[in-house]
């Protein structure tokens, strides 16, 4: 995939987005997304959690610590 | 101050420090004593691997009582900084948030993260960028976030503190580049999150140009006071404790302009955090301000002063039920003294303290001591 592929303001800025999602809907969503050959850019990381309640606010602070500019819980 | 070997050897198994050791009274297998003793044979043993390490508060009323000045709670941390190395690490309160939140304002220089700060301060008062005074406000304006679920409100104290110093003709500095002092870092044995905090904090009070820089903090206050200066030599500012510059402020000025009317509180106490009391000595400034407050009925626990017991957990980390027993204890001291308030002057006794009001069926009422006074004052 190319960089024109990436999520991008009008500025060039491009972010690293970390999502967290949860099993049994919206990375069940992205994983159909995947099986259906849809692309997503790249700079975003999906990361799989059973449950959304799993997701604690240090979750958050630890993606902006190593480097996310914005986080998306989903679930 | 870094303890040496020579020091730890001085150690005449007395164990006073175990005697004292609020811990060791909950955990029976928790000793000072033979920790020092066990580290004198393996200096680099078993106690690089244990638990004990971190349960330790290093509230100091170990180390006040030592009959030949063995500072344990710096053993403790000098240990852990080694003990972090050997991968054994503490369970962290809250998720680690807190510990999160200082490492991402060390970043702040390489990663462009902007703090909001003083948003709290333009709602109530008068504050500027340059000036004399620097009022450190410290991690509050997080706690205040993070401890909404046990409605603890942290800014009360910042916002009435500000609001005195404006009525006493201060417009102190609050900057947006403070940070974290690293008090937690230093004492969890992160020296290099410490360092860069400290640095930091240094570089945005010599911006601000201030001279005097105000804590309300106990924690900021300590760790300014004995190892900034430790580490990066004599500063070229004042630290004072706001407590100590109130108490001159109001008791010189005329006392037409500060009416201080009754309080509607029966009776209080007073929590001594260790770290304004054993670790710097001031006991009596607070007591003496709450006492500007006519009709106020300032009991005594029966652990006061170098006496006093923790609020139950140092550092964000540790949390158990030794912390809750420790603090429902303290609740029910209060009670027996009478008292139906507790004034504490640290925003970690605040949040713990009140933590505990809600797991135990009680009254007691938790206030910071610069509320209190603003009550009082008629300036809420
Ligand atoms: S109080 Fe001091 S001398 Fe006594 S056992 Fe403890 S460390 Fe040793
Ligand atoms: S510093 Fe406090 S918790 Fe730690 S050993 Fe001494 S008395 Fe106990």
């Amino acid at each position: 995939m190319t960089e024109q592929n990436n999520l991008e303001f009008n500025s060039g800025f491009s972010p690293k987005i970390v999502t967290i999602a949860c099993n049994w809907c919206s990375y069940s969503a992205a994983d159909l997304a995947g099986v259906s050959r849809f692309q997503y850019p790249p700079n975003m990381k999906i990361i799989k959690v059973m449950c959304s309640g799993r997701v604690n606010p240090n979750f958050i602070l630890k993606a902006f610590q190593k480097g996310a500019d914005g986080v998306l819980i989903s679930g | 101050m870094q303890l040496t070997k020579q020091q730890v050897n001085y150690c005449m198994e007395c164990g006073v420090c175990t005697g004292s050791c609020p811990i060791s009274q909950e955990l029976p297998d928790f000793s000072p004593r033979q920790m020092i003793k066990k580290t004198i044979d393996q200096p680099e043993g078993e106690i690089l691997h244990s638990s004990d390490l971190w349960a330790c508060l290093t509230c100091s009323r170990c180390s006040d009582r030592c009959p030949v000045e063995i500072d344990f709670p710096e053993f403790i941390r000098s240990y852990r900084i080694k003990a972090i190395k050997a991968e054994n690490l503490p369970r962290l309160s809250h998720n680690g948030m807190l510990q999160s939140i200082s490492a991402i304002q060390a970043q702040r220089s390489n990663k462009g993260t902007q703090q909001n700060r003083t948003a709290w301060a333009e709602e109530v008062g008068k504050f500027s960028d340059k000036g004399e005074y620097f009022y450190f406000v410290g991690c509050l304006p997080y706690f205040d976030v993070i401890f909404q679920y046990l409605n603890v409100p942290s800014l009360e104290s910042a916002k009435n503190i500000l609001k005195i110093l404006n009525k006493i003709g201060i417009e102190p500095v609050i900057s947006n580049n403070e940070c974290c002092c690293g008090h937690d870092a230093y004492w969890s044995g992160d020296e290099a999150l410490f360092q860069k905090l400290a640095e930091q904090n240094i570089e945005a009070i010599k911006a601000s140009g201030a001279k005097k820089i105000l804590f309300n903090c106990p924690e900021g206050y300590n760790i300014f006071k004995e190892v900034y200066t430790e580490y990066f030599g004599k500063l070229d500012f004042e630290i004072i404790h706001v407590a100590d510059f109130l108490l001159q402020k109001l008791s010189e000025s005329d006392t037409e302009s500060f009416e201080f009317n009754p309080c509607s509180n029966n009776s209080v106490t007073y929590q001594d955090p260790c770290r304004l009391g054993r670790r710097s000595g001031i006991y009596e400034e607070p007591r003496k301000l709450i006492n500007l407050v006519p009709k106020t009925s300032l009991k005594e626990m029966e652990h006061n002063r170098e006496n006093a017991i923790c609020c139950g957990t140092t550092a964000w980390m540790e949390c158990s039920n030794c912390s809750k027993v420790m603090q429902v204890k303290r609740l029910k001291e209060a009670k027996q003294a009478g008292a139906d308030t507790i004034i504490t002057a640290c925003p970690k006794c605040q949040i713990h303290l009140t933590c505990a009001t809600t797991t135990f069926d009680t009254e007691i009422k938790i206030i910071d001591l610069y509320s209190y006074l603003a009550e009082s004052m008629n300036i809420k």
